[in-house]
């Protein structure tokens, strides 16, 4: 073979396998409370906005705070970096993506899951008939 | 009714065409050519009636369909009320659809003057078909009492004076209802991007299924060569136009979604990129195939992929796969539309890949050797790296899918991904559309190189530095500044040279010199901006990033809306923002729209955060006390120390009388300490909690009282309770605050150069555009020649 061709190879080979690393490491893993404060990594929880724990937004740190309660039933406070997302409210469930902090949950990101936002319902139907 | 006919019409008509044109291409008789014509117009014409008429029954506002129901409202301006004809998905399949059928019209005037016509309408029509397919399973026509037959139907006598019913059946009295008003529009798609942004991004998908259909034309013919001419216009052409409707795209979230940012590496913008780059790799791999003849099956494995990665972009974001790992909430279209998309991509890249096996063998193995000095090499090189940048983006996009095979849960990639696996790839792109424009055909004397490349490297210094004295960055992204500098100043002298000879030609120079503006203004804007949140009390200047922000109140603007007008004053000019917040029924949240300056050299871009009221009176708080803790609040420190049953009769209030619970309180204030009696009192009326003033040091007022007792009858020292505390207003340590706007300020340097860099790669499209389609017809008139 050329030398061409083999440092074409070896180029395009270490290329894939360096994205493929980063692919792996940049993967922010779903989990519940409990293993994203036993491993302290960045995760992404999902669970449900518990409604009548407070909830407020923080002008002095830019923080909105709210109590996310995940799959297993388990509750912890989470601060996330900004305003209220758009949509919170009528999310049935949230998708927060952060680490453990001390004694709360600090996500930079949140995601809000609407199943049938935009999509009518038979409830939607009846209130403009 | 009429609208589901039309659509099936367009479908089965779209499908004989298709048969038509096959048969004519085995048997080449001719007179199935006229059928597959009128097929295929047939197609076209009910389609476009179909339209026509979905855009009436939104006009004039007919809520028994169930599309026009859930899209539109009779509240919305003339202008909107056309865009929802593609704000659902039924819709944007219709809106695909008609400019498929739009473009197949001047193909097959093409395509018959090229002699292609039967090979490439036929797979075109299979296309159109397809997507046809989708209207009738997905159909925009549905009524609504077909999709709420529970809801809405109903059986017996119509009730006197009730208005919007249909019968459905006389004899079996069976009627329905049906809506006054439609839900309306999502306030995200209320403005005038969504007026154009979708029209030219739709655009741009269809004409990414022509060089598809042109290669299945040169494959079936056996035409390895002389196909690339007739379809390298059309490449570039659903480049120019897909590249414009992406951008558009960028700008709607970073102007009007207040995304901060014209990219944010989701779903919906990475599956429209992808198709962009593998089409930008073929247009360049196919320049070398002309020169040099290499690259037969690169070539058509790249235009058969433009296609297919449309395909497979359009399963992520609309078969509903994404689900919950992105910001955007993907619709479950349901087990049909997930199916049929499937279906799509394999027939679609079966036919595709097939054929291109079954011919590989047979066709023309030219042995090219290219010097590493030499332009085809270039080419080579970055086409492959804009393949990879399209295969890691769709790789990352893929992601909720990859992982959820591989590890049974979905999770998607954090955005550092795209940037640390694009940025090598992006330096070798910039350098390489910077050198590849000074290096000759075939190979490059060393020597000549060196004197060309001396100015573009010196300018590339230039760039860097300009960009250094912005501040400091990483290594690899100043290299990437460095490139796109390089390839600037490159590209200018090429365009230079080229226009002095003959100004048609400068095409490429000029998409090149867009690029590598818009690098520079991607590292400018984007890694370069400085952001701060600010409060902003109400006619209270505030230094903010070198700005004095005023905020002076709001006002309300269009439907329900408010603006919220700040001064922005910089070396003594004032100008003006008004980001936009309100409450949206719709969405039942607060919605928020950035505003921002446009300045020559920067953006000031101002995202709302909240309105904080004014602060006029101190609110009560509560505070739970239970015994041997203390709490404070403002200057005093609170304890329980037991509830005061003195006054208490058991008896009264099992007679349901009135009675008393006292709670007696510790109050510390610095060594003063005093315990004060709250009462809680049951009478006829209800309950009261009459509050008790406690006069501080200073002279100053505190109200409190019982909010809640939480008395633990197992152990009367867990008992609890709950006191309401009223301090004034500076002892909680506030002073009197007026209403107060919260925003996120930021300064992006540099920004225009993203939209001059775009327009001017537009302009270098079109010149490229037109070079093409002149050079496709002197082949062909070369060829009655012969």
């Amino acid at each position: 073979m050329k030398p061409k061709i083999i440092v074409g190879m070896v180029v395009i080979v270490a290329g894939i396998v360096l994205s493929a690393v980063n692919f792996v490491e940049s993967n922010v893993e779903y989990g519940d409370f409990a293993t994203a404060q036993r491993s302290g990594k960045k995760m992404q929880v999902k669970g449900e906005w518990v409604r009548n724990q407070e909830s407020f937004f923080d002008a002095k740190s830019v923080t909105f705070v709210f109590y996310l309660k995940d799959d297993n039933g388990h509750t912890e406070k989470v601060v996330l970096d900004g305003a209220k997302p758009n949509n919170f409210d009528l999310a049935t469930s949230v998708v927060a993506k952060g680490k453990f902090e001390g004694d709360h949950f600090h996500a930079t990101e949140v995601l809000t899951k609407c199943p049938s936002k935009y999509e009518g319902d038979a409830e939607s139907v009846k209130r403009t008939l | 009714m009429i609208g589901s006919i039309l659509v099936k019409v367009g479908f089965a008509a779209a499908l004989a065409s298709a048969v038509l044109y096959y048969w004519n291409a085995r048997k080449h008789s001719g007179r199935e050519l006229l059928l597959a014509r009128a097929a295929f117009h047939t197609s076209v014409v009910s389609l476009m009636t179909a339209a026509a008429y979905l855009l009436y029954l939104i006009l004039t506002h007919q809520f028994q369909y169930t599309y026009v129901w859930n899209y539109s409202s009779t509240d919305l301006p003339l202008s909107l009320l056309i865009s929802t004809l593609y704000a659902g998905q039924e819709g944007s399949f219709t809106l695909w659809a008609l400019y498929t059928a739009v473009i197949g019209v001047f193909l097959m005037t093409y395509t018959s003057r090229k002699g292609y016509e039967s090979e490439v309408m036929s797979v075109y029509s299979l296309i159109l078909s397809f997507l046809m397919l989708m209207l009738v399973v997905k159909n925009p026509f549905a009524l609504i009492w077909n999709t709420f037959p529970n809801d809405l139907i109903q059986t017996g006598p119509i009730p006197p004076g009730m208005a919007n019913v249909v019968i459905l059946d006389a004899a079996t009295q069976i009627w329905a209802r049906f809506p006054v008003e439609g839900k309306g529009l999502n306030p995200l798609l209320q403005n005038y991007w969504m007026v154009i942004h979708p029209q030219i991004l739709f655009m741009g998908f269809s004409a990414m299924a022509v060089p598809y259909a042109l290669a299945i034309g040169g494959l079936w013919k056996r035409d390895y060569s002389s196909w690339i001419r007739v379809s390298t216009p059309w490449s570039v052409f659903g480049a120019m136009v897909l590249g414009t409707g992406i951008i558009l795209g960028g700008y709607w979230a970073y102007e009007t979604l207040g995304w901060g940012g014209f990219w944010g590496w989701d779903p919906v913008e990475n599956s429209s990129l992808v198709p962009w780059l593998v089409c930008v790799a073929s247009i360049h791999t196919a320049l070398t195939q002309r020169k040099s003849g290499s690259f037969v099956r690169t070539n058509f494995a790249l235009s058969l992929l433009t296609f297919i990665t449309v395909l497979y972009s359009t399963f992520l974001t609309r078969s509903g796969i994404l689900g919950e790992t992105s910001v955007h909430s993907f619709v479950d279209p349901g087990m049909w539309v997930y199916w049929l998309l499937l279906a799509f991509i394999l027939l679609f890249g079966g036919i595709g890949f097939g054929l291109l096996f079954i011919r590989m063998r047979e066709m023309p193995k030219v042995q090219v050797e290219h010097s590493l000095l030499s332009r085809d090499f270039a080419l080579f090189l970055g086409a492959s790296a804009l393949t990879f940048v399209a295969l890691f983006v769709l790789v990352g996009t893929s992601s909720p899918i990859i992982t959820s095979i591989a590890k049974g849960k979905a999770s998607a990639v954090d955005i550092q991904y795209y940037v640390k696996t694009n940025l090598p790839l992006g330096i070798v792109i910039t350098l390489l559309s910077g050198l590849g424009q000074l290096l000759w055909w075939k190979s490059s004397r060393v020597m000549s190189l060196l004197r060309r490349l001396l100015v573009p490297a010196v300018v590339g210094v230039g760039v860097t530095t300009i960009v250094l004295l912005l501040g400091w960055e990483e290594p690899l992204i100043l290299l990437f500044v460095f490139c796109s500098g390089f390839s600037l100043a490159a590209n200018v002298q090429v365009a230079q040279e080229i226009y002095v000879g003959n100004p048609k030609f400068a095409g490429g120079a000029i998409a090149h010199i867009g690029i590598a503006v818009m690098c520079i203004g991607f590292v400018t804007s984007e890694r370069y901006d400085s952001k701060r949140t600010v409060s902003l009390e109400k006619d209270k200047p505030v230094e903010a990033l070198g700005y004095r922000l005023t905020y002076e109140g709001y006002k309300p603007v269009e439907n329900g809306k408010f603006g919220f007008v700040v001064a922005v004053e910089k070396d003594g000019k004032s100008r003006e923002v008004a980001p936009v917040m309100y409450f949206s029924e719709f969405t039942q949240s607060v919605m928020r729209h950035p505003d921002l300056i446009n300045y020559l050299s920067r953006d000031f871009y101002v995202a709302p955060l909240s309105l904080e009221e004014a602060t006029d009176e101190t609110k009560e708080q509560t505070i739970e006390l239970a015994k041997g803790s203390n709490v404070a609040v403002g200057p005093l420190s609170l304890s329980f120390v037991d509830f005061d049953f003195s006054n208490f009769q058991k008896g009264a209030m099992l007679e349901g009388k009135g009675f008393e619970i006292r709670a007696v309180i510790r109050v510390e204030e610095g060594k003063g300490k005093e315990n004060i009696t709250l009462v809680m009192k049951q009478g006829p009326e209800g309950v009261e909690f009459p509050s008790v003033q406690y006069k501080t040091t200073d002279g100053k007022t505190i109200d409190l009282r019982i909010a809640q007792v939480k008395p633990d009858r197992d152990d009367r020292d867990k008992s609890k309770v709950e006191v309401a505390v009223k301090l004034p207003p500076d002892a909680a340590g506030a002073t009197r605050k007026g209403e107060t706007l919260l925003v996120e300020a930021s300064v992006k340097p540099y920004i225009n150069l993203v939209w001059v860099g775009t327009v001017t790669l537009v302009v270098g499209f079109l010149l490229t555009i037109v070079r093409r389609i002149k050079e496709a017809g002197l082949r062909h008139q070369g060829e009655e020649d012969v």
